[in-house]
C-alpha cells in the first residue's frame, strides 16, 4: 500500500517493469451521456496517472459502465472530452484506440480455441504466425492457461474463461485496461482468488487501468484510487483508505464497508444532536434534521446505561472472525461488530459506545457531510 | 402466530387416471405410453406411405399399374425398369434438361437470396433504422404518378420511372425534416414479412408482364430473381432471430480486439450464425426446388423445371403417365434429401456455449 504514495499512482515505484513505458494517461473532462430522456452520466471529469489501477464504484444504473463504454468507443459521449496520453480519443474509432477491454460476460469467441482467442488482436494487425504464437504462449503463461491452448471455451471452467479473456486484453500490451465487472460471475471464492492475481497482474504489467464495479471489496482491495458515482454523478475521488475513512456524504459513507456505515436520525439544534434516547453535544453551527453515522468497528456494545445511548439487541451473528450484532434504536437498525466471543440474548438492553472522533454527522436532506466535531454526551 | 395445518401429499389417481401417472420419477406412464407410440405409427404410416408407393410404382409397368392396386413386388406384381428406361434412354433429353434447369436455379436463388437477406437481417438486428413515414409516402406517390404517367400519357416506362424517382428525392430533401412520425425496425421486418402474406397468385399477371417488358420470359435469371425475390422475407425473418440471439458483447470484443465491421462478420458472426444458415438455406432451396407458380408462368421450355416436368406428365396425349412420373419425382426427392443430410450436421445447437457466463 505504501508504495503508493501520491494518489497520482506509481510515481515513488521506481522498478521498471515490461511493458510499464507504454502506459498513458485517461483524462476524462466534462463527460456527458444520455440515453433519450435519462441523463446517464452527468459533467464526469476523472484523471487516470499512467499505470494507475483506478475503480469506478457506483450501484447498478450509477453510469458506471456507461463512463467505461465511452472510453471504450463503444458509446458515444454527448459532450466533453476523452484524452489517451496525448491523444484526443473522443470520436475514434473503437479499434484505433489501444485500449483493451475485459467483459463481464468474457466474450469469448466460442468457435475459437483459446489459442485463437488469445491471438484475435494480433491477427487482427496483421501480426505474423510465429511472433502470434510466441506472444499467444507468453500471455497464457502469464495467466496460467498454457497447458489449455487447444481447447474451446465451452471446455473451459468460469474462472479459466476469465483468465482467456484477460490474457487476450494482455497478449497486445494496451494503453489502457478497461474492465467491466470481470469477477462477478465468479462464485465467491474463485473472485477472492483472481482478485488477488488481477492485483498482482495489473502491478506487474504497470498498464493504466479502469475497472467498473459495484462490489465495494472489490473496489477497496484493488484500486490505488476509487471514483465513487450514484446518479451518473462523482460524489467522491480518493484512495481507499480515504473515501472508507473521510466519507463526503451519506452516500458514500452507506456504501462502502461491510455492513455498510449506521446511521441513526435526529435532529441537529443550538450544540446538541438529539435522536430517540440519544443526546450528544456537538460544537457546529448548523442546525436542522440530522443523521448520525458510525462503523460497525466504531462501536462496542457494553452494559445499558454504560455507554453512548441504549439500545435493544435484535439479533446477534457469529460471522466466524467477528460477532455482529444488531440492534436498535427508535426506527433505526445499527450495527455493531464486536469480538467472536461475544453473545447477547435476543431483545436483551445494552448499551452502546461510541468512538466519538469517528462518528460523523450528515444533513439528513442533501445528505451532505456537516463540518462538526462531537464532544461527547451532553445532558438534558 | 397462526400456523397451516401440515397437509397430506395429493391422492394417488384411480381408475383409467391410473394407467396415465408415471410410476416413479423418470420413467413415462404405460397409458401415455401406448397413446404415444399409436399417434407416432399412425403418423409414420401416413408420411412413408406415399413415399413408398411413389417408389413401387416406378418399378411397374403401365399394365400394372391400370390393373391396380397392387402393394408387394415381386408377390403382387414384377417390378420392371420400363419407366426408368424411357425417360433415362428415350426421353433423356428432356429429363436432363429440366434437372440441370432446377439445379441451377435454385442454387442460384437461394445463393443470391441467402446472401442478400443474411446481410439485410443482420443490419436489422444490430442498427436502428428511423425511417420517416411521410417519406414513404412520398416514394408511393412519386413512383403512383409514374405509373399514371406511363397509363394515361403513355410515357416510355423508363423514362416515367427515371422521372418519378427524382422526383422522390428531390422532394424528400426538401419536404423530409418537417416529417415527424418515424417507423423503427420492428415496422420494417414486419413490412418485409408482409411481402410473404400475400398469395403468390395474386401477383403473377404482373410479375409475368414485368419479366415480359424487359425480355426476360423464359430464361433462367427470370426465375433466379422471382426466386430469391419471393423468398427474401424468410431469410430476412429468420436469420434476424438468429442474429439478435448472438451476444453484443462478442462484435464488441471484436471491434476493441481491432476488427472492422466486415471482418467481425466474417469472422465471429457468420461462423456463428451457421446453424441458422443452414437451415435458411435449405429451407429456401426447398422452396426454390418444388415452386411451381412462378415456374409455370415465366417459363415454357428453355427454363422449364422439374416441377412443369412431373405436372406436364398428367397431361399427355397418352393419359396420366403414372409409372414415368414416380421416376421423375423419386429423381427429384434425391438432391434435396442429400442436402438437408450433408445440412443437418451444421444444424446443432450449442454453437454459442462458452460465449457468455460460466
Amino acid at each position: 500500500m505504501s508504495a503508493v504514495a501520491e494518489s497520482t499512482g506509481h510515481a515513488g515505484r521506481g522498478v521498471e517493469r515490461p511493458g510499464a513505458g507504454t502506459a498513458k494517461r485517461l483524462s476524462m473532462r466534462n463527460l456527458n451521456k444520455s440515453f433519450g430522456q435519462v441523463h446517464v452520466v452527468k459533467d464526469l471529469s476523472l484523471d487516470v496517472a499512467p499505470g494507475e489501477f483506478l475503480v469506478l464504484l457506483g450501484p447498478s444504473g450509477c453510469g458506471k459502465t456507461t463512463a467505461l463504454r465511452m472510453i471504450a468507443g463503444l458509446e458515444q459521449a454527448d459532450s466533453g472530452t476523452i484524452h489517451l496520453g496525448d491523444t484526443d480519443v473522443t470520436r475514434m474509432l473503437p479499434k484505433y484506440r489501444d485500449v483493451a477491454m475485459v467483459f463481464q460476460s468474457y466474450a469469448l469467441y466460442p468457435h475459437k480455441t483459446v489459442a485463437e482467442n488469445i491471438g484475435f488482436p494480433l491477427k487482427v494487425r496483421g501480426v505474423d504466425k510465429a511472433e502470434r504464437a510466441r506472444a499467444v504462449r507468453e500471455a497464457a503463461a502469464q495467466v496460467h492457461m498454457d497447458g489449455l491452448l487447444d481447447r474451446y471455451p465451452r471446455q473451459l471452467s468460469g474462472g479459466q474463461r476469465q483468465r482467456v479473456a484477460l490474457a487476450r486484453a494482455i497478449v497486445r500490451r494496451p494503453s489502457a485496461f478497461l474492465m467491466d465487472e470481470p469477477l462477478s460471475n465468479l462464485d465467491a471464492k474463485l473472485r477472492g482468488f483472481m482478485r488477488a492475481e488481477l492485483k498482482h497482474m495489473q502491478h506487474e504489467l504497470g498498464v493504466t487501468t479502469v475497472y467498473v464495479t459495484h462490489d465495494q471489496i472489490e473496489a477497496m482491495t484493488l484500486a490505488h484510487r476509487v471514483a465513487i458515482m450514484n446518479h451518473g454523478v462523482l460524489q467522491q475521488l480518493g484512495r481507499p483508505r480515504e473515501v472508507y475513512d473521510n466519507p463526503v456524504n451519506m452516500f458514500v459513507a452507506g456504501f462502502l464497508g461491510s455492513p455498510p456505515m449506521n446511521f441513526a436520525s435526529g435532529r441537529l439544534s443550538g450544540g446538541v444532536f438529539e435522536a430517540p434516547g440519544v443526546r450528544l453535544g456537538v460544537r457546529s453551527q448548523g442546525s436542522g434534521p440530522a443523521v448520525l453515522g458510525f462503523r460497525p468497528e466504531d462501536a462496542e456494545i457494553v452494559a445499558s446505561g454504560a455507554g453512548t445511548f441504549n439500545a435493544r439487541v435484535y439479533a446477534a451473528e457469529l460471522t466466524g472472525d467477528v460477532t455482529l450484532v444488531t440492534v436498535v434504536l427508535g426506527d433505526d437498525n445499527l450495527a455493531v461488530k464486536m469480538p467472536k466471543e461475544f453473545e447477547a440474548d435476543f431483545d436483551s438492553d445494552v448499551g452502546v459506545r461510541l468512538n466519538l472522533a469517528r462518528c460523523f454527522l450528515f444533513d439528513a436532506n442533501s445528505g451532505a457531510r456537516i463540518d462538526a466535531t462531537i464532544e461527547g454526551a451532553a445532558s438534558a | 402466530m397462526s400456523r397451516v395445518q401440515g397437509m397430506a401429499p395429493p391422492q394417488r389417481p384411480t381408475g383409467i387416471a391410473r394407467l396415465f401417472e408415471p410410476p416413479e420419477i423418470g420413467r413415462s406412464a404405460i397409458g401415455t405410453r401406448i397413446v404415444v407410440y399409436t399417434l407416432l405409427i399412425l403418423w409414420s404410416v401416413f408420411v412413408l406411405f406415399p413415399i413408398y408407393w411413389v417408389v413401387i410404382t416406378s418399378f411397374k409397368t403401365p399394365n400394372a399399374v391400370n390393373q391396380g392396386p397392387f402393394y408387394i413386388p415381386w408377390v403382387d406384381f414384377t417390378p420392371s425398369l420400363h419407366a426408368w428406361e424411357e425417360l433415362f434412354v428415350f426421353d433423356y433429353e428432356d429429363t436432363l434438361k429440366a434437372y440441370l434447369n432446377s439445379i441451377i436455379i435454385a442454387s442460384c436463388a437461394t445463393v443470391l437470396c441467402v446472401v442478400v437477406g443474411s446481410m439485410a437481417a443482420y443490419a436489422l438486428a444490430r442498427i436502428q433504422y428511423r425511417p420517416k413515414l411521410g417519406v414513404i409516402l412520398l416514394f408511393v406517390v412519386c413512383i403512383a404518378l409514374a405509373f399514371v404517367a406511363m397509363a394515361v400519357a403513355g410515357v416510355d416506362w423508363w423514362l416515367a420511372l427515371a422521372v418519378g424517382v427524382a422526383l422522390f428525392f428531390f422532394l424528400a430533401r426538401a419536404l423530409g425534416r418537417h416529417f415527424r412520425r418515424t417507423l423503427g425496425n420492428g415496422d420494417i421486418l414486419f413490412w418485409i414479412i408482409s411481402q410473404r402474406i400475400l398469395a403468390p397468385i395474386v401477383v403473377i399477371v404482373p410479375i409475368y408482364l414485368m419479366f415480359q417488358q424487359v425480355n426476360l420470359l423464359d430464361t433462367h435469371i427470370a426465375l433466379i430473381i422471382a426466386y430469391s425475390v419471393t423468398n427474401l422475407p424468410i431469410v430476412v425473418w429468420l436469420m434476424y432471430d438468429f442474429f439478435s440471439s448472438i451476444p453484443l458483447d462478442l462484435e464488441e470484443s471484436a471491434q476493441l480486439d481491432g476488427a472492422s465491421r466486415i471482418r467481425t462478420f466474417w469472422e465471429i458472426v457468420l461462423p456463428l450464425s451457421r446453424p441458422g444458415l443452414a437451415a435458411t438455406t435449405l429451407l429456401v432451396m426447398i422452396l426454390s426446388w418444388n415452386e411451381y407458380l412462378l415456374a409455370l408462368f415465366l417459363s415454357t421450355s428453355n427454363a422449364q423445371t422439374m416441377p412443369i416436368l412431373v405436372a406436364a406428365m398428367n397431361a399427355g396425349e397418352r393419359g396420366i403417365l403414372w409409372w414415368s412420373m414416380s421416376v421423375v419425382i423419386i429423381v427429384m426427392i434425391i438432391p434435396v434429401v442429400l442436402l438437408a443430410l450433408v445440412l443437418q450436421r451444421f444444424i446443432s445447437k450449442g454453437v454459442l456455449l462458452g460465449a457468455v457466463k460460466g
